[in-house]
C-alpha cells in the first residue's frame, strides 16, 4: 500500500500540471443541472420515442371520457373537454414543440453564425449590410415578425386549407428567420473580439488561409458563447410558438403545447388541467433551457477568467 | 552575400478621423541573407508597423507606398494570394506577447502542427514527429507531453519558445521578431535571444529584431536602424553605431537604460517630452523638442538622412562628435 502511494506521488507532479481540468470535472454540479437536465431529457425522449409508448391516440376523441380529471384509469392525466387524452397530447406536443424549436435554433443558428462570423471576419461593405439587415430584423418584435411570415407563407382560408405539416414547416422556417439575426449578432460580436487577437494574426502570418483560420481559431472560441445563447433561444422559440398558437396561426388542432393551450383556454373553468398542463410543460422547458444557457455562460466566464 | 530584403522609400499611413497618421516615413533599409537587423525606437516610433508592413499584415485602414524588394521581386505589388505564399515559408513573425499569440482553446500540438500540415502538406504523423523535433530544438522538456497541453498551462518563456518553434517550423528565410523578449523575465530574455541566434546560424535565417531596448540588439544584430516618429534617424552597422554614435536620440535611448553601477536613489534618466503628433507635418527635426543639443536650425528645417561614411547614416544637423 505504502509502496503504491509512493509510486503515485512520483507521478503526481506531471499529472498535476497537465490535468487540472480533471479535478474540476469531478466537482459537484449544482442541483439545477440535474433537474433541468432530466426535464430536458424527458422532453427529448418523449419527442423521439413518443409514438412507441402505449398511449391512446392523441388525436382521437374518447366520447366516454369528456373532461375527465387526471387520475382516470386509461387516461392518467385526464382528457380535455372534447375527450382528447392529455398525456398523449402532451407527448405528441413535445415532438412538435421540441422539433420546431430545435430545428429553428439549429438552422437559424448555423446560418446566423455563418453570416455573423464571415461578416465580422472580413468586415467591409458586406459587414455594413449584414449589420444593417440584422438591426432591422431585430427591431421587429419576434412575435410580430413570425406572425407576418406565417400569415404570408402559410396563408389558409376555407378554399385553401393549409395542412398541419405545411404549417409546421412554415413555422420552423419563420422561426428560423427570427433566430438568424439573434445568433448572428452574437456570432458577429464575438468574432470581432477574437479576430483581432494576436494568435489570429500569428496564424495568418504563417500563411494559413482565411477559411482555415475561421474554422480552427475563430469557431472554437466563438462556439461557447453561441451555445449559451442557443439554449436561451430555444426557450424563447417555444414561447413564440405557444403565443402564435394562441393567436390562432400556430400548429392547428392541439398538435403542439401552445396549440393545446389555445384549444383548452375556453374550458378553464370546467377542466383546468387542460390549460395548466401544457402551460407547465412550456414553463418547465423554457426555464430548463434558460438555466442551461446561464450555466454554459457561467462556465464560459470561468474559463475566460482563467486565461 | 545576396540581398534578401530591401525596403525602398517605404511609407505607411493610417486613415484616422483626425487625418492621415504617418507611422513610417520614407524608410530605406537593406538586409543580406543570414544577416540580422535591429530596429530600435520607443513606443509609437513605427518599428512594429515597419515590420508588419513589410510582411503585408496591416489592417485595411493602412496605406502603404514604396517598394519592398524580397529576393529581387517587389512584393508590395504582388496580389495578396502570392504574398501569402511567402508567409511562413519565406517570412515568418514571432510576436511580442506570447500570452496572446497562442489560441487559448487549442492544444499546443495542433497549433504547432497547423502550419506544417497547411503549408508544407505534411500528414498528421509526419507533422507530429516534426513538431516534437522542433520543440526539442527550442529546448522544451518532454515535448510529447507538451503537445497535449493548453497554452494557459505554460509559462511565458515556454510559450515564447513555442511561438519561435511555430515561426521557424517552415524554415523561413527571414524572421521578424517583434519585441520577442519584452513580455519575458530578464533571465528568460537572454535565453530566448541566444536561442534565436542559434537557430539563425543553423538555418542561415535573416532576422529583423524589433525592440525598444538597445541592450537587446547590441549583441545580437549586424546592423541597427533607429527609428523616431516614423523616421529612420540613424542606420549603421552595430559596432559602428555604438562606437560612433551620431544622433542625439540614439544617445538618449542608450542613456535611459537603467544601470547597476549608479548609486541607489538616483533618478532614472528619461527622455523628456513626448513624440510629436503623427497626424501633423511640422517643419524641422521631429526630435527637436526633446533634444538636449537643439539649435534654431533644428526647429526650422528637417534634416535629411546623410551618409557619414562606413555605411553610417544619420538624420541630424549637429551630430554628436562634430559634423561629418
Amino acid at each position: 500500500m505504502s509502496d503504491q502511494t509512493l509510486a503515485n506521488t512520483t507521478q503526481d507532479p506531471e499529472t498535476n500540471v497537465t490535468e487540472p481540468t480533471k479535478e474540476k470535472k469531478k466537482r459537484k454540479r449544482p442541483i439545477g443541472f440535474y433537474i433541468a437536465g432530466s426535464w430536458l431529457s424527458i422532453v427529448v425522449l418523449a419527442a423521439i420515442f413518443g409514438p412507441l409508448l402505449p398511449l391512446p391516440a392523441w388525436d382521437e376523441s374518447f366520447y366516454d371520457y369528456l373532461g375527465s380529471r387526471p387520475g382516470t384509469s386509461g387516461h392518467i392525466l385526464g382528457t380535455t373537454q372534447d375527450g382528447y387524452d392529455m398525456l398523449a397530447g402532451l407527448v405528441n406536443g413535445a415532438k412538435i414543440s421540441a422539433s420546431v424549436s430545435f430545428v429553428a435554433v439549429l438552422l437559424g443558428g448555423s446560418i446566423g453564425s455563418f453570416i455573423g462570423i464571415t461578416s465580422a471576419y472580413y468586415r467591409g461593405k458586406f459587414d455594413t449590410i449584414v449589420t444593417g439587415v440584422f438591426n432591422v430584423m431585430l427591431s421587429i418584435p419576434n412575435l410580430v415578425l413570425s406572425l407576418a411570415l406565417l400569415s404570408v407563407l402559410a396563408y389558409s382560408d376555407a378554399d385553401h386549407p393549409a395542412t398541419t405539416s405545411r404549417r409546421v414547416m412554415v413555422l420552423m422556417l419563420s422561426l428560423t428567420i427570427v433566430i438568424i439575426p439573434i445568433l448572428g449578432r452574437i456570432a458577429r460580436a464575438s468574432t470581432l473580439q477574437w479576430s483581432g487577437r494576436e494568435f489570429v494574426i500569428a496564424s495568418k502570418s504563417m500563411g494559413t488561409r482565411n477559411f482555415t483560420i475561421i474554422r480552427k481559431h475563430i469557431l472554437p472560441n466563438v462556439a461557447p458563447a453561441l451555445l449559451a445563447i442557443a439554449f436561451l433561444a430555444i426557450g424563447s422559440v417555444i414561447i413564440v410558438e405557444g403565443s402564435l398558437s394562441i393567436l390562432g396561426i400556430g400548429v392547428p388542432g392541439g398538435a403542439s403545447w401552445g396549440s393545446m393551450l389555445a384549444n383548452g383556454r375556453g374550458n378553464i373553468a370546467f377542466s383546468p388541467h387542460e390549460v395548466y398542463m401544457p402551460s407547465l410543460c412550456i414553463a418547465f422547458t423554457v426555464i430548463s433551457s434558460n438555466w442551461f444557457g446561464d450555466y454554459v455562460r457561467s462556465k464560459l466566464d470561468l474559463r475566460e477568467a482563467k486565461i | 552575400m545576396t540581398t534578401l530584403l530591401k525596403l525602398e522609400n517605404l511609407n505607411v499611413s493610417f486613415k484616422t478621423p483626425r487625418g492621415l497618421l504617418k507611422a513610417v516615413r520614407d524608410v530605406t533599409v537593406e538586409l543580406q541573407a543570414g544577416e540580422s537587423l535591429g530596429v530600435v525606437g520607443e513606443s509609437g516610433s513605427g518599428k512594429t508597423v515597419l515590420s508588419r508592413a513589410t510582411m503585408g499584415l496591416l489592417p485595411g485602414t493602412a496605406v502603404r507606398t514604396g517598394a519592398i524588394w524580397y529576393q529581387g521581386t517587389d512584393i508590395s505589388q504582388l496580389p495578396k494570394d502570392e504574398v501569402r505564399n511567402l508567409w511562413g515559408t519565406g517570412m515568418a513573425m514571432i510576436f511580442q506577447d506570447p500570452m496572446t499569440a497562442l489560441n487559448p482553446v487549442r492544444r499546443i500540438g495542433s497549433q504547432v502542427t497547423e502550419s506544417l500540415t497547411v503549408r508544407l502538406g505534411m500528414d498528421k504523423k509526419a507533422a507530429r514527429a516534426r513538431a516534437i523535433e522542433l520543440l526539442k530544438r527550442v529546448r522544451i522538456p518532454d515535448p510529447e507531453a507538451m503537445l497535449r497541453k493548453f497554452p494557459y498551462q505554460l509559462s511565458g518563456g515556454m510559450r515564447q519558445r513555442i511561438m519561435i518553434a511555430i515561426a521557424v517550423s517552415c524554415n523561413p528565410e527571414l524572421l521578424f521578431a517583434d519585441e520577442p523578449t519584452t513580455a519575458l523575465d530578464v533571465t528568460v530574455q537572454a535565453q530566448v535571444l541566444e536561442l534565436l541566434d542559434e537557430l539563425r546560424e543553423e538555418f542561415n535565417t535573416a532576422m529583423i529584431l524589433v525592440t525598444h531596448d538597445l541592450g537587446v540588439v547590441a549583441g545580437h544584430t549586424d546592423k541597427i536602424a533607429v527609428m523616431y516618429a516614423g523616421d529612420l534617424v540613424e542606420y549603421a552597422p552595430t559596432k559602428d553605431l555604438f562606437a560612433n554614435m551620431k544622433m542625439p536620440y540614439t544617445e538618449a535611448l542608450l542613456k535611459s537604460i537603467p544601470r547597476l553601477e549608479t548609486p541607489t536613489g538616483t533618478r532614472l534618466p528619461v527622455i523628456e517630452g513626448r513624440l510629436p503628433d503623427p497626424t501633423k507635418d511640422e517643419p524641422g527635426c521631429a526630435f527637436a523638442n526633446r533634444c538636449p543639443y537643439v539649435q534654431d536650425k533644428c526647429r526650422a528645417e528637417k534634416p535629411a538622412l546623410v551618409d557619414g561614411g562606413n555605411n553610417h547614416f544619420y538624420r541630424c544637423w549637429f551630430p554628436i562628435g562634430g559634423a561629418k
